[in-house]
């Protein structure tokens, strides 16, 4: 099957106020095509900024990146077209209405005013935010706007989706109408790469994960696969949850993960 | 240029939908105007003060009101706003050319700016200021100042690309008081002290006020004109193109 994505010894190194920092050492990941690919790893990991260099907001110090076949360094347009995007936090501008917000969003991808008004009135729908859609978006709830940010992502029908912790802060029936919402959009077709914080959600969602730590990868495969080494390593008698493939994968206890990593039940 | 339009009609509707923002830039103009004539205008009587060519000397202050008015620069702390919620790296992930995100909120800052300078002036006209070289000087009047709003936009938006801080931001806007009271704002550049006359002649802000008020006390004077019209194009070029490599660097 065709790649997705594919990158090799990403490296991002930049100088912060307290000096050097490598925030990603080395990464390399494929994802393939009409996959949900899971990016796991406690706060300060490297899963933003590796999302953040792989749809091109963020140069790549060293090492390649393909998206959707793209180089995202040599020809950062192209991808751009081929791939949507939803970060942490909802990116909206909330003095504008839903449907001015997802119009405004088609006509950058180049649609006509009247196929940018179709496309928003049938993303809104998918949503199922066509009855709040002329209301100023400052006024909608968490899990509409981040509904909302989803549906400004795919405009254009993008090959692969970049999602930046989806569902960080919504309340379990929000969370639970974004997972639908994501798994409609895969089995439409589309790639969809996300963070998480939230292994349970990873463990829902995903066909396979990444684990990252301190700017490396510290484990890869599908749930059941990582499961499964984990019990075999460890001589276990029961199967292990993936919190438990987490804490092993990055050397941390319960108690130091407190506050970095949460296992939520939607 | 579709791309451009379409963000710019974003940025009038963000205008519009905050009059909390955009009314400040209309009356704090004015009131400056309706107190510095109040404080000075007996000093310099219409008939016995050659500068003001027969006119009031609230029409020798009106492109002082009408700078400032050009002056507030809130493109960019919409700018900020947009980098911090995060939507500056929505438009930043789509296929927009960098430039139409500086432009598209520059034209905005340029169309508000015709509109609250042309305001300024119809409220000014029942209070015997007139526009003396007329309907074409009218227009290359709010023509100059929409300009300028352009030039300190395109200052402040720099500063917010750098900093990316609403704070930073807000201070830098503050560059503003020097460059327009180191101007000849309450009386011509021969009649200021040594160091005042030396410091105007410096300040890039004289030459475009000069040409401004050219244009409202007298006939169309070409070469003052275009000096001021020559500043804000040069100071246009380096401030847009700053703005330009900056977010293109944005990282």
């Amino acid at each position: 099957m065709a790649l997705a994505i594919e990158a090799e010894q990403l490296v991002k190194r930049y100088t912060g106020r307290g000096g050097d920092v490598e925030a990603v050492r080395g990464v390399d990941l494929r994802v393939e095509e009409g996959e949900v690919f899971g990016f796991l790893g406690p706060n300060g990991a490297g899963k933003s900024t590796t999302v953040r260099m792989l749809t091109t907001l963020m140069t790549i110090t060293s090492g390649s990146a393909r998206v959707a076949g793209v180089d995202v360094t040599a020809d950062p347009d192209t991808a751009r077209q081929r791939i949507g995007v939803a970060l942490q936090e909802a990116g909206l501008d909330v003095r504008q209405t839903g449907r001015e917000l997802v119009m405004l969003q088609a006509r950058l991808f180049d649609m006509s005013r009247e196929q940018a008004a179709a496309r928003a009135e049938e993303l809104l729908e998918l949503v199922d935010l066509v009855e709040s859609a002329d209301r100023r978006i400052k006024g909608y709830s968490g899990g509409m706007k981040r509904r909302l940010d989803l549906a400004s992502a795919l405009v254009h029908e993008p090959d692969v989706l970049f999602l930046d912790e989806p569902t960080t802060g919504l309340d379990p029936a929000s969370r639970l109408t974004v997972w639908d919402e994501l798994q409609r959009i895969n089995e439409r077709g589309t790639t969809i790469f996300l963070t998480t914080q939230y292994l349970e959600e990873a463990d829902q969602l995903c066909d396979r994960l990444a684990i990252i730590d301190g700017g490396v990868l510290v484990g890869e495969g599908t749930p059941a696969e990582l499961k499964a080494g984990l019990r075999q390593r460890h001589g276990l008698t029961y199967e292990p949850t993936l919190d438990e493939v987490f804490l092993a994968a990055t050397g941390r206890t319960r108690e130091r993960v407190a506050g970095e990593v949460q296992e939520v039940q939607a | 240029m579709t791309k451009v339009l379409v963000l710019t009609q974003r940025s009038v509707r963000e205008a519009l939908r905050t009059p909390e923002a955009l009314l400040p830039t209309l009356f704090i103009p004015l009131f400056f105007l309706v107190v510095n004539v109040g404080q000075a205008a007996r000093i310099f009587p219409s008939g016995s003060t050659p500068f003001l060519a027969g006119q009031n000397y609230a029409a020798f202050q009106l492109p002082s009101s009408l700078l400032l008015a050009a002056s507030f620069g809130s493109a960019a702390l919409y700018l900020v706003e947009d980098i911090e919620g995060g939507y500056f790296d929505k438009l930043r992930a789509a296929p927009v050319p960098r430039t139409a995100i500086i432009f598209g909120r520059l034209g905005a800052e340029a169309l508000k700016t015709t509109a609250i300078a042309s305001t300024m002036v119809l409220i000014a006209l029942p209070f015997g200021i007139t526009i003396a070289s007329g309907f074409l000087g009218f227009a290359l009047l709010i023509l100059l100042t929409a300009s300028w709003a352009v030039v300190f936009s395109g200052f402040m938006q720099l500063i917010a690309l750098k900093t990316r801080s609403a704070a930073a931001t807000n201070s830098a806007g503050l560059i503003f008081f020097p460059l327009l009271f180191l101007t000849p704002s309450f009386v011509p550049r021969p009649l200021l002290t040594k160091p005042m006359e030396i410091a105007a002649t410096y300040n890039p802000v004289t030459y475009i006020m000069e040409a401004m008020r050219s244009i409202v006390l007298q006939d169309l004077d070409w070469p003052v004109i275009a000096r001021g019209y020559g500043v804000v194009a040069i100071l246009g070029v380096v401030m847009v193109s700053l703005s330009v490599r900056s977010i293109r660097r944005y990282d």
